[in-house]
């Protein structure tokens, strides 16, 4: 009640300023009236009685500045001129004010665009209905070789987790959505196929917008053919037919009945154009873990009872895959939320380069304390003054705090637009799909967080020269009128040797990402990538399942593609260099030092021109002829890092690999994007090379579903309409066959390292800002110091000092702080860098070229910034600066 | 111009206004004068102290104004007490019989 009347008065008296002022006024007058009048009365003259009256008041105006004061909102109202001042000041100091922006806005700008990344990928919620309530299952092994993380499951695991255990609801899906072919109305495309299990959309909370979800029945092993089309594909290729449902349309060669559309902007974690039944056993592809799975918590469950569900239901298992390398360690499962186990491969990526931009926020912060202690040390006279005339430290201090705070939240506004192009600057980096979010919003939270950091910088800024003008001496600054820094300028040096030792950091590790990158797109191919285009197609259909067809298309169309003007050669293969390949396992080396039953290498399925065309080199043996057909012996090529592994680096050539599996041929690596162990992003993995003919024809079917074969042609030169000619070339063979796309080797390499190549342009442009802003910091720091001491200088050259003395001894301090800087830097260094062990290949997380680059480059700058400023001393006429005295 | 004169004691001028307000309502130099005649001539407000304490007072809910016109036909803002005006002169009136007691018996005491 009390509260409400003092709200009421106070919003009155800011809001009605004016007629609150005349009535106060009014009032006034009418007493200084009334006593008039009463004098008048008792005999007075009437001048006389009103100059008594007035002399009463002892001057009206005090008077109602009194009762001003007493008026609720009098606070506010002080508050809003120190604010106007504030503004008024910034705006008297262009030149500072800009620079305090420029370097808020691109310091808090990269927290922006990073704080957005981590908000769409960590903080903000699936998509989804109830996203808190949807899971993924992480297995813990304990043990000897201990580890924590999110396996893909096989067919034994997803039916125990799909029927024993109640607590979820569970869905599976094939690990990613494979090419195939889909015809529509007169051609055949080539789409995405994500293969789902039932209840998936229940799992995700989506609901078909036309027809139904696939039913338990479509789910099981040779079910119906169904298939769910995506809301853009239904619109794009079916024009938006609602009659569709219930019809069929032709996918993979056959007809597959439309049960749903899925509604306009669903996004699913596989992102593909269309769904169809995952029809998962325990034999084929169920027989290894070929499945993601993922949960949903039923009502009135809880995650408890879920994990311990789970672990029940997979303790008895015919074969548990975790435990056989390991045998003798405990392993046990558990439920992680989706979103985590979505993000988890990207985020101590993110995490680092949160770091990274929270070093480039100190580094601002430095400067600006810099700054700011100067502006304020040159306000010296106009504090002592306002001290002399009765103003508190209090309301000083205040002044100076509201002026920073407006800069820092000018800042922050600017650097919301920053943040935003910066962001999709980095967007356009990124490979599409390559973010498990659809999009990366600048919402209220990634507002709120800008606006939390400005408030933070302004305190960080404002705090050091709020301490050190604590100090200020009111008499001694009255008198001698020069600007007196108590041990001020030892703290600006210190924050410079701060922001240069943060600088080296940064620049190391961004120096170490550029040297991982250089060495991962110069590591030595294996094979020759100039000149070579690629295009892929899928096989998923029934009458390639037939080997003769396989064989015949291979061979005729390798042989059209010859044909082409301006093409060397032709070959196909299973996957390419830069490429992940299918893995097989159960190799079984004959006749080995210490026998080999369950090796494991890449398989892959080659033409026998597929090394010649590719230019591997094959260094002991032969390469595939036509003569190794279906009839003939089994022969196999491995490349060195097989031979290695398997027979300690003796020649392979004439061992035999299962029964009657013939070695022929030892072929150089190839960089190729590691499924074994994926360690690096590329590397030279153990491979087994087959001829395409002798596929057998069980293999032949499965592996068309996961993996879509490549056609590979070299080319002399530029070669106009390549991709028509060799879709032209493929179509003499099969009309019903597309391409995917036609891509040279350099683009599929710069696919598969997009990831280093984002790291690597987001820290290097941050440690190019942390450069820029200790640059800036050093030069403000001597230029200031110039300018403080004019006077001196001139004195001293005119008592015969050398121009080169005073500009070392004005100098001196800004290396010296740099110098101190890359000291501690180094130190910082040895700590830092560790962390970053995990993601550089090929160099050392102490590589001494990359560290002395990286002080070396700060010491130029540094030197640079520091000597710039000097120049200005030989300007410095000595007869000038003392008459100026 | 008075002969004699007591300094306001803190505090002691809100209950004076309070009191002065006690019968009705009263404009600025009613209240004044009122003072003046009850504490006869002992206290003497100056608009300096008197205006800055009624809008205090106006504010903190004790007290509440209208414009109305003074005897001789002039326009002149009034106050009246509130009920919680009226509840804080009986406080203040007890708080002030405590420290005058006090006070007189610790002169008074040996």
């Amino acid at each position: 009640m009390k509260l409400w009347s003092r709200i009421k008065s106070a919003s009155r008296n800011l809001l009605r300023k004016p007629q609150v002022d005349s009535q106060l006024d009014e009032e006034l007058r009418a007493y200084v009236e009334m006593v008039t009048e009463e004098r008048v009365a008792a005999g007075l003259p009437r001048p006389e009685a009103r100059r008594t009256a007035l002399a009463e008041f002892g001057g009206i105006e005090q008077v109602k500045q009194a009762v001003r004061e007493e008026r609720a909102g009098a606070n506010i109202e002080l508050l809003w001129q120190d604010i106007a001042h504030g503004i008024r000041q910034l705006w008297r100091n262009p030149g500072f004010t800009l620079t305090v922006v420029l370097t808020l806005s691109l310091s808090i700008g990269a927290n922006t665009a990073i704080f957005s990344i981590v908000n769409a990928l960590m903080l903000k919620s699936l998509p989804y209905p109830q996203p808190e309530r949807m899971g993924t299952i992480y297995t813990r092994v304990a043990g000897p070789r201990p580890s924590d993380e999110r396996h893909h499951i096989n067919g034994e695991q997803w039916e125990l987790l799909r029927d024993n255990v109640p607590a979820l609801i569970s869905a599976a899906s094939g690990i990613r959505a494979s090419g195939v072919n889909l015809e529509a109305a007169s051609h055949v495309e080539y789409v995405h196929d994500a293969r789902v299990s039932a209840r998936y959309f229940d799992v995700l909370g989506i609901q078909p917008g036309l027809g139904r979800s696939i039913s338990i029945d479509e789910d099981r092993p040779h079910g119906p053919k169904v298939v769910i089309l995506s809301y853009s594909l239904w619109r794009d290729l079916f024009g938006a037919d609602k009659s569709i449902l219930g019809r069929a349309i032709l996918l993979k060669g056959e007809p597959y009945t439309v049960v749903g559309v899925l509604p306009q902007n669903a996004t699913t974690p596989s992102n593909a154009d269309i769904y169809t039944p995952l029809q998962a056993a325990r034999n084929g592809e169920g027989s290894g873990t070929n499945f993601e799975a993922i949960t949903r918590l039923r009502d009135g469950a809880t995650w408890q009872q879920a994990d311990a569900q789970i672990n029940r239901a997979w303790a008895h298992r015919t074969a548990p895959y975790e435990l056989e390398d390991s045998p003798g360690s405990q392993v046990s499962y558990y439920s992680v939320p989706l979103q985590q186990g979505q993000a988890a491969s990207l985020r101590p990526q993110v995490l680092a380069l949160m770091l990274a931009s929270g070093f480039i926020l100190l580094i601002a912060c430095a400067n600006l304390a810099g700054l700011t202690l100067v502006q304020m040390m040159r306000r010296t006279p106009e504090v002592a003054t306002r001290l002399a005339l009765g103003a508190s430290r209090w309301q000083i201090q205040r002044q100076f705090w509201i002026e920073n705070l407006l800069r820092a939240l000018l800042g922050g506004a600017a650097s919301i637009a920053l943040g935003f192009l910066a962001l999709r600057g980095l967007l356009l980096l990124l490979p599409e799909h390559f973010l498990p979010v659809a999009q990366i919003p600048l919402d209220g939270r990634v507002l709120a967080f800008t606006l939390g950091v400005s408030l933070f910088t302004s305190v960080l800024f404002g705090m050091l020269p709020a301490v050190v003008t604590r100090r200020v001496d009111l008499r001694s600054s009255m008198s001698t009128r020069a600007i007196v820094g108590v041990g001020s300028h030892r703290v600006r040096q210190a924050l410079i040797a701060g922001e240069v030792a943060l600088t080296v950091v940064l620049l190391a590790a961004s120096g170490l990402l550029i040297r991982t990158l250089v060495h991962l797109e110069t590591l030595p191919p294996g094979f020759n990538p100039d000149g070579v285009m690629t295009a892929r197609a899928s096989l998923d259909e029934l009458r390639f399942h037939d080997p003769a067809t396989f064989t015949k298309l291979l061979d005729e169309s390798t042989a059209a593609m010859r044909q082409i003007p301006g093409v060397q050669q032709a070959a196909v293969g299973l996957s390419l260099p830069y490429e992940r390949s299918p893995i097989l396992g159960g190799i079984v080396i004959v006749g080995a030092k210490e026998a080999v039953k369950n090796g494991m290498a890449d398989q892959v399925y080659v033409t026998p021109d597929y090394f010649s065309t590719l230019q591997i080199p094959v260094l002991s043996g032969r390469s595939f002829s036509e003569a190794d057909g279906q009839k003939t012996e089994h022969v196999a090529i491995v490349n060195q890092a097989f031979a290695r592994k398997f027979f300690h680096g003796e020649d392979p050539v004439g061992r035999y690999l299962f029964k009657d599996m013939r070695i022929v041929g030892l072929v150089e690596d190839v960089a190729m994007a590691p499924g074994i162990d994926p360690g690096a992003p590329l590397s030279g993995e153990e491979t087994l090379y087959g001829p395409a003919t002798q596929m057998p024809t069980s293999m032949l079917a499965m592996i068309h579903v996961w993996f879509q074969p490549s056609w590979i042609v070299r080319t002399s030169g530029q070669v106009d309409g390549l991709p028509a000619q060799m879709q032209r070339a493929l179509a003499t063979v099969d009309p019903n066959l597309p391409f995917s796309g036609v891509y040279s080797m350099r683009d599929l390499m710069a696919k598969t390292l997009a990831t280093q190549r984002v790291e690597v342009a987001l820290l290097t442009a941050m440690a190019a800002l942390a450069l820029l802003l200790s640059a800036v910091g050093i030069f403000t720091l001597v230029a200031n110091n110039v300018a403080q001491k004019t006077r001196e200088i001139g004195i001293r050259i005119a008592l015969g000092s050398t121009l080169h003395r005073a500009m070392l001894q004005i100098g001196t301090p800004g290396v010296f702080a740099s110098a101190l800087g890359l000291v501690i830097g180094l130190v910082l260094c040895a700590g830092a860098l560790r962390v970053m062990h995990s993601v550089l290949y090929g160099v050392g997380v102490y590589d001494l070229p990359t560290l002395f680059t990286a002080v070396a480059t700060l010491a130029a700058v540094a030197l640079t910034a520091a000597i710039a400023p000097t120049l200005r001393i030989a300007r410095i006429d000595p007869a000038t600066t003392l008459r100026e005295e | 111009m008075c002969a004699k004169q007591t300094n306001l004691l803190q505090g002691t001028l809100d209950l004076l206004i309070l009191k002065a307000l006690g019968p009705g309502e009263l404009h600025g130099l009613g209240v004044s004068r009122r003072i003046e005649q009850i504490t006869q001539g002992t206290f003497q407000v100056k608009p300096g102290s008197l205006f800055p304490a009624l809008h205090r007072m106006e504010e903190a809910g004790w007290l509440t104004s209208f414009w109305g016109d003074s005897e001789n036909n002039r326009r002149a803002k009034y106050y009246r007490l509130t009920k919680a005006g009226k509840g804080q002169l009986e406080v203040e009136t007890e708080e002030w019989a405590r420290v005058a007691l006090a006070m007189t018996r610790a002169l008074k005491a040996t």
